[in-house]
Order: structure tokens, then sequence, then C-alpha cells
């Protein structure tokens, strides 16, 4: 059976961000966060340009605090900013306007939430240096609002047609049969709990390294496709038995308890339609034209 | 260098910064008092300083904390503290506005504000307001045989380029001159991560004894007794390497400043004097 939505009914707006500044809170604050033992650390966190990480590269080993791979962007208003968060979706198109790099096109890889609300965007490394913070980056938005016929109870969220049709989803039994690299039990779903599901990022945890180990979690790569297993994101983050997300990993792991790989969520669904189907290809650089 | 030296480099985030040109700035009506109480006014601080470079006399200035070449900041203090943060000696600088865009630099330390060599011919193109990028690289960097010598904010190609020896599971750093811990003075009140602590130059004839006014910009230095893992303070049998930062001070409690890349105990870490142990050396800065 063939997968029918409704993507010629999408709006297609365009929204804005400017590339953003890394940030730390003033003295008489410390600079230090703590890991998931108590100790002080000090590394780079989210925001700006990153050189040398990319969608593809491992989610762990970084000395970092989930730092976003590629450009992260911003609007400097807080009601455009909601604006570029919510209508962003992964897959989308990005074009940078200005600068040294004009007319250099990427893609939304995700999004991250509550502290920093900022659009993660892959361009190619050999692009990157010669961006400026503060340069414009366009994106054309289409995705919101996607609905996949027969299959009315999922909710489809910062999800475009562009990787949506990419993804292999099949229809067997009624269900949808979508491929994703990994599974996640909800009792290692942490950071973002709660808080909306339409823009941020809901975060795997990753400080039982038993677990870590007993669900293969140490191989996520950025980029990959996952299955959240009785999770609902329906509207916000929540525990619920049946429910179902499928999310990308944007942002790497981080050493703050609760805080390990951020998922920007795409699916999700209160009811049993959707299974996952293991497949160590499910990452967006295997789906959308991708240069390193 | 050493050719086994095993770091942690490659997990390392390399992360753009942006910050601006700065303009001198002066609390009215300007003077400060300097160690006999008078009133004085000298520039050094901010702005773009076109005839002090990195690799020059640290003393003798008719000036006050001077910092050699381009001092960026930026007004917005979340993004202030981030240049402070990620921002290493070593980095690259690249100008992203104005004449000189496109130009190329090298951060040589962070006082209040960041550092920037360029050479001359750049600064003459150089506007106050510029945007100047930084690409940061450094942070979280570890020796991954000495896991109790503390790094902070140097490129790892600072590190590489350092003098440096391993003598009986101990490392040696070469250092320009070593200051006595008692001489070290603002800055004291400052987590580590942030600026720099200055050396306390009040006591004219200890400096011309020892011989720290012949201190250049850009020297490594070595303090004994000092530990500056999460601040800066003494204790017995610790270790900090430092890179002198900016020039001389008229005032009480000031002097050139120093600015910590690496602390640890007396059995990990240890200096031997050698005068070519300057940044313009290792990282072959052109004037």
């Amino acid at each position: 059976m063939k997968i029918e939505t409704n993507e010629n009914l999408l709006v297609n707006v365009s929204v804005m961000g400017s590339v953003c500044q890394p940030n730390f809170q003033g003295l008489p604050a410390e600079p230090y966060r703590l890991d998931s033992d108590g100790i002080p650390f000090l590394l780079p966190t989210w925001g700006s340009i990153v050189h040398n990480v990319s969608v593809g590269d491992s989610a762990f080993g970084w000395e970092a605090d989930c730092i976003h791979p590629g450009v992260s962007i911003k609007y400097p208003s807080e009601g455009g900013n909601r604006g570029l968060n919510i209508l962003s979706c992964v897959g989308n198109e990005a074009i940078i306007m200005n600068g040294e790099a004009k007319n250099s096109v990427g893609f939304v890889s995700g999004k991250s939430g509550r502290f920093s609300e900022q659009i993660i965007i892959h361009f190619e490394k050999k692009v990157r240096e010669r961006i400026s913070i503060n340069d414009k980056i366009l994106i054309k938005s289409l995705g919101v609002g996607l609905k996949i016929k027969n299959f009315e109870n999922i909710f489809c969220k910062s999800l475009s047609p562009q990787i949506f049709n990419k993804m292999n989803i099949k229809i067997k039994n009624k269900k949808l049969n979508i491929p994703v690299t990994h599974i996640i039990p909800e009792h290692l779903v942490g950071a973002g709990s709660g808080l909306t599901s339409e823009s941020g990022s809901l975060h795997i945890q990753t400080t039982d390294l038993n677990e870590m180990k007993k669900y293969k979690l140490n191989n996520l790569r950025l980029g990959d496709f996952v299955y959240v297993e009785n999770y609902d994101s329906s509207y916000q983050h929540g525990f619920l038995r049946k429910a179902w997300s499928i999310g990308i990993v944007g942002q790497t792991n981080g050493p703050r308890a609760g805080y390990g790989p951020g998922l920007t969520i795409l699916m999700s669904s209160k009811t049993n339609d959707g299974i996952p189907k293991l497949n160590s290809n499910a990452n967006i650089v295997n789906y959308l034209k991708f240069k390193k | 260098m050493i050719s086994n030296l095993k770091t942690n480099e490659k997990n390392l985030i390399k992360m753009s910064i942006g910050g601006f040109a700065t303009q001198p700035s002066f609390k009215n009506p300007g003077y400060i008092p300097n160690n006999d109480g008078q009133a004085v006014i000298y520039p050094g601080m901010f702005g773009v300083v076109n005839n002090i470079k990195v690799g020059d006399n640290a003393f003798g200035w008719a000036g006050d904390h001077v910092e050699p070449g381009v001092s960026i900041d930026s007004e917005n203090p979340n993004e202030h503290f981030a240049l402070h943060y990620l921002v290493c000696t070593g980095n690259k600088a690249i100008v992203r506005s104005g004449e000189a865009k496109g130009a190329i630099g090298i951060v040589t330390g962070e006082h209040a504000r960041n550092l920037i060599h360029f050479e001359n011919k750049i600064l003459d193109k150089i506007c106050i307001g510029d945007q100047i990028d930084i690409i940061t690289h450094g942070r979280g960097l570890k020796l991954l045989d000495f896991p109790n010598i503390e790094i902070k904010k140097i490129d790892p190609k600072l590190l590489k380029s350092l003098f440096l020896k391993i003598v009986k599971k101990k490392l040696i750093v070469d250092v320009a001159i070593e200051l006595p811990i008692r001489i070290m003075g603002s800055g004291a009140e400052l987590n580590s991560e942030y600026v720099d602590q200055d050396l306390m130059s009040g006591d004219r004839a200890l400096m011309k004894k020892l011989k720290i006014d012949q201190m250049k910009l850009g020297d490594l230095i070595a303090i004994n007794h000092a530990d500056h893992r999460w601040g800066r303070s003494y204790k017995k049998d610790y270790v900090s390497i430092a890179i002198c930062i900016h020039g001389d001070s008229v005032m009480s409690g000031h002097g050139p400043g120093i600015m910590t890349i690496m602390t640890g105990k007396k059995k990990d870490l240890s200096w031997k004097i050698n005068k070519k142990a300057n940044i313009k050396n290792l990282l072959k800065i052109k004037i």
C-alpha cells in the first residue's frame, strides 16, 4: 500500500535566523557545570559554528556538552525566534543570504530548546570557515501540518516532506514500518520531558553505562533516526504505554545528568500504529544530498 | 616538543565566536592613582595598540596594562564571558568586516578583553567596531599521560610547540622567568578561567634584582606553590605555568598580567629556564 500525505496542501513560508554566538553566564556565576557525579567541568556547548562535528559523526566522545553539529541560528526577538523554531522542519533547505558564504545551501538537521532555542543546520565543512557570526540564513520552511492518510492518530512535527518521503517507511498490516537505528526505552528519556514537542529537544539519558550497553546506544550517530517506546509526544513529551515517537539525533552527548544526545521529535502517536524496523543506515546523511 | 605527547586533540570542538575591535575607554576623570598616590593618566588598555607587539618588553612603556595588538570584546555580557571561556591562545582570528575583511590574525592572550596579533599592514586597516571571529579550539584539552595536570586555554598547536621534556615521569616546561608566589596580586579574586592575574611590580628594587623587569610580552612564566585549578591561590608544592599577556602597571597590587596555561602538583609538573620560551618564537608569529 502506497503512503499518501497532504504534502500538496502544506504552506511554504520563509523564516530567517542569524548565526548565533556562544553564551556563558557572567560573574559572580561560576563558569562550570556539574557532571553526573558532581564534578565541575567547563566545555563548549550549544550555539555558533562548529567546524569539526557534522551529522553522520558519533554522538559520543567529544569534549563538549550537547554540542550542535554544523551551524546554529536564532532570530533576535523572542516571538520571531519562536516562529523560526516551530516552522523550520528537519530536511528543509537553508540558504546563506549574506557574507562570504552567500548563496551556499544546507539543510535543517535538528532543533535545540528550553535554554538555547536554536535551529541546527548542516553546511559542508569547507563552507563553514567562510560563515561569520551574525550572517543571515533563510529557511524555506515546509512541513508543519503534514498528515499521513489513514493514520490520523500520528502527529508529524518538525518533519518536512523532503525527509519523510526518503525515510523508506512502508505500510504492513495497517501499521507504519519505520526504519530506525536504535530503540530507546522510556526509562532512558531525560531532559525535555513535559516540555513542548513542537520545538526543542528531548534527551536520551546516558549516565548508566550498563543500560547504554544493553540497548547498544554507544554507537549512536548524529542524524540517526530512532524509535522511543511508550512515549507520547503528540503535544508535550510524556510517558504513555503503547505510545511511540520517532526522533532524529540532533546534538551530541553531554556530561550532565539527564543530558545525553538530544532528539528532535518528528512523529508520535498514542496508539500502536507504528513499529520500528532496525536498519543501521537510517541516518539523514543517507536520505539527503550530503557533503561532509 | 615531544613527538609522542598524547592528547585528546581529536575530541576537541572547533567553534566560532565573534568579537569587535574595542574603543579605548576611561572612567571620568580618567586619572588612576599610582603607587605613591599621584594621579596619572596613561593609554594601553582596550583598542588597537599599533606599536607594541607580543615579544616586546612588558616594562618601561608610558602606558598602563598595555594590551598588545587588537583588543576585542562584545557588549553583550553573556557573549563577553563566552569569549573568555572559549578563546584559547594560539587560535586563528579572521576579520569579518571593514577594510581588513578576510585578514588572518592569532590570539596572543586574554586580559579583560581578548588580544589578537595582526601584522602592521593589516593593523593599519582595522577600525574600531570591526567584527573579528575566532575559531576557538583547545577548551577541554588534556594530556593523556598526565591526568592530574590541568591545561587551560591553549590551542593544541601552542601545546605542541612548547619546549617540553619528560624526566622521571615529570613534565618539564621551558619558561623564560620564574615568579615568586608572594608577588602575585590582582586576579586572585576571580575564577581561574577568567582574565589573568597581575604580578605586583610595586617593589621596583626586587623587580630589578630578580630581573623580572626584563620580562617580555608572550614570555612563558612559572610560579611555584601556585594552584590555579579553580581559582588562583597559594598552595605548597603546586606549580602553575602561564603566559605574560599585558604590560606593567603603576597601580599598587598590579603589574604585568599572566594567564594560566597549566597547573598541577610538583610531582607531575616542573620548569626549566630558557630565555627563548616566548610565544612569538613558539608560534613563529610574524611582526
